[in-house]
């Protein structure tokens, strides 16, 4: 048996999927390389990352299972969660069977924890289209940090693209160092260091509306309404780092 | 005086105005311009007290010609006072929706002069944001009691949602304490705002680009507490808001005491336990087909201080239970004391595939602290005391359940219900 090792893209992981059906020596497991620690007695398979292969899976899970399986299987893998890969190898394995009726199968554990998890991704993407926050750079530039659990990165873009798809900015993950960019016409993801990142936010000097944005957060609350608990559920503390009204 | 310091007061004045929903609409951006709206809303913080920001909320003044009992702003209270110009509404809105402090705008006023003057003034700033700059976020506007319905018609052209505030629940209680508004003021432009929907709606099935009135509905507020009437009265009234006049939402607000006015109900603690039954009976009433007469009546017209109105109704109607989770249908299932939209979508997908048993409802994440007491699996009953009202009663209202779940009823869970219907 041996150890499927991938290059950390989702192209890569489909990829493996296809050798795993294909090649004569079946995975114990599949893994992105970044998660991967090697030790004395694993016997490993580098997975060359190959478009055609990775084509032929994403369309049949596409056509066999069904979009909405394809779509739990690529939030599954944007998780970042440890053993993340391997559960969506197991689903996928489990929908090749089952076809487009895996999604009904809630009560397996195959099943379960994929759900779990991409409801999870899917959460976040939620929350932080609401807590992202931009500080102005320039005059028509803004910049905004976060350190999401999940790689959500490609996921929230095109919603910032389509509401200031006149303004110029940055989101940078600074735990993954990586960062989109977008021009008033196109975006794109980029490698994007922390120590980049803080050049960029030292332009910021403009903090008349920050200023008035943390008057106002801290003006709303009722006095005789105080929950924290609420807050705190709802607006996890991890988040509140890089939140302008209350970090 | 600077626009800090206008902020600060104007901002504390609109703070008691409980909606906060940025949902329902799903109006675009254009070219060149800024903005869009998101059919679910987004939050996008959560105060001290838990409650969800999603709109910057303010009132262009509180120079107020009322005197409303139990408004903060009544003409008779000594407070500070304040008025924004519509530029300074307009660039706050501009750079917090910018920075993603905001979904967009909730536009207020006291009665400054007239009706028809504020409603002016409140068209003018909403038609600046949305023509001159380009603003495609959420906008909700206030609809003045009394203003000329050709004013409110304009506006509501422009806007994502309209809301004209009940406040108190009856004609009495208004007479009382706002001398100033009588029902017919109130549901005058209501009715209006309701009418004018429902001909864009039809308008838009004939011609995809005829203009959006109100997109995202109507909603209206109800203050509990400040005055005498009973849950059953703010529930019926609520349902008949619901069936005649459309209102997508009706919001209940404990009443704070911002006022010791001698014909007020004497109160020290806003009633949250009260508002948060409300808010389960008014989500009951909108999404789980339950009638107002059947949660309350007049021999009981208030609700359970140790029972949520579900679990209650369900003891009192203990004959329709337990029922069969196999073979129950989805009308049945959202009658179960702690099963709500999600879980009976959930139950319905997966028993098409597969006979559930008990452990299934549980892994499917199925809440049975309480369900467990009304269902049936695979035939058999799960409860921890024999299948009777009065032993099931005793069980459950051990632990009051728990206020915190107040939080959950600022998410707009509407749209769950699509699979559903």
């Amino acid at each position: 048996m041996l150890d499927f090792i991938y290059d950390d893209t989702f192209e890569g992981f489909l990829t493996a999927v296809y050798e795993a059906y294909y090649s004569k020596e079946k995975p114990q497991i599949i893994m992105r390389n970044s998660f991967y620690e090697d030790n004395l007695f694993s016997n490993k398979k580098i997975i060359l990352t190959d478009l055609d292969k990775f084509e032929k899976v994403y369309k049949a899970i596409n056509n066999k299972i069904s979009h909405e399986a394809l779509e739990n299987i690529y939030f599954t893998y944007l998780s970042d969660i440890k053993n993340c890969d391997m559960m969506a190898y197991d689903y996928i394995k489990l929908g090749f069977k089952l076809g487009n009726q895996i999604d009904m199968h809630v009560y397996d554990p195959t099943v379960l924890n994929v759900h779990k998890i991409s409801k999870k991704v899917a959460g976040e993407v939620h929350a932080m289209l609401g807590f992202v926050r931009f500080s102005m750079i320039r005059n028509d530039m803004y910049y905004s940090e976060i350190e999401p659990n999940h790689n959500i990165l490609q996921l929230i873009t095109p919603h910032f693209v389509n509401r200031f798809n006149n303004e110029n900015f940055i989101i940078h993950d600074l735990k993954r160092e990586k960062a989109s960019i977008y021009n008033k016409s196109e975006w794109c993801i980029i490698d994007f260091s922390k120590e980049q990142g803080e050049k960029v936010m030292n332009k910021n000097n403009n903090l008349f509306y920050e200023e008035l944005w943390r008057e106002y957060f801290n003006n709303m609350a009722i006095e005789s309404r105080k929950n924290p608990k609420a807050q705190k559920r709802s607006m996890p503390v991890r988040y509140w780092k890089h939140l302008t009204e209350i970090k | 005086m600077d626009i800090s310091e206008k902020l600060r007061i104007l901002s504390d004045a609109a703070k008691y105005d409980v909606s906060c929903s940025s949902s329902g609409s799903k109006r675009k951006n254009v070219k060149g311009g800024i903005g869009n709206a998101s059919a679910s809303g987004i939050c996008h913080s959560f105060t001290a007290d838990g409650r969800c920001i999603s709109l910057l909320k303010i009132l262009l003044t509180n120079y107020c010609s009322f005197d409303c009992a139990y408004c903060v702003n009544r003409i008779s209270n000594d407070i500070e006072r304040a008025a924004f110009t519509p530029e300074e509404v307009i660039s706050l809105t501009m750079n917090f929706y910018k920075r993603n402090y905001i979904e967009g705008l909730f536009l207020s006023s006291a009665v400054f002069k007239d009706s028809n003057y504020t409603m002016e003034l409140l068209f003018k700033v909403v038609y600046k944001l949305r023509v001159e700059y380009k603003f495609n976020g959420y906008i909700h506007v206030k609809a003045i009691p009394g203003a000329d319905e050709m004013l409110i018609k304009k506006t509501g052209e422009y806007a994502d949602r309209m809301s004209v505030n009940i406040e108190l629940p009856s004609s009495n209680s208004l007479k009382l304490l706002a001398p100033q508004k009588t029902k017919e003021k109130i549901i005058k432009p209501m009715s209006f705002i309701g009418n004018q929907i429902k001909a864009s709606n039809e308008e838009r099935k004939i011609f995809k680009n005829a203009p959006s009135f109100v997109p995202g509905g109507q909603s209206s507020q109800l203050i509990i507490g400040a005055t005498p009437e009973s849950d059953f009265q703010i529930i019926k009234l609520s349902e008949g808001l619901y069936n005649n006049y459309n209102l997508k939402r009706v919001y209940y607000s404990a009443y704070v005491p911002v006022s010791n006015h001698p014909k007020l109900n004497e109160i020290k603690k806003a009633p949250l336990l009260r508002e948060h039954r409300l808010y389960q009976a008014d989500w009951l009433m909108r999404f789980y087909g339950f009638r107002a007469s059947e949660l309350l009546n007049d021999k009981s017209p208030n609700f359970n201080k140790k029972l949520d109105p579900k679990t209650d109704w369900a003891l009192r109607n203990i004959h329709l239970f337990p029922i069969e989770i196999n073979r129950a249908d989805p009308k049945e299932l959202l009658k179960v004391p702690g099963i709500g939209v999600r879980s009976v979508n959930k139950i319905i997908k997966a028993r098409l595939v597969h006979y559930l048993n008990y452990e299934d409802l549980k892994n499917l994440g199925v809440v049975l602290k309480r369900a467990k007491y009304f269902i049936t699996c695979k035939g058999k009953y799960y409860g921890d005391v024999r299948f009777d009202d009065m032993a099931i009663k005793r069980k459950l209202s051990n632990g009051v359940d728990n206020l915190n779940q107040i939080s959950f009823f600022d998410l707009d869970y509407s749209r769950n219900l699509k699979l559903l219907r």
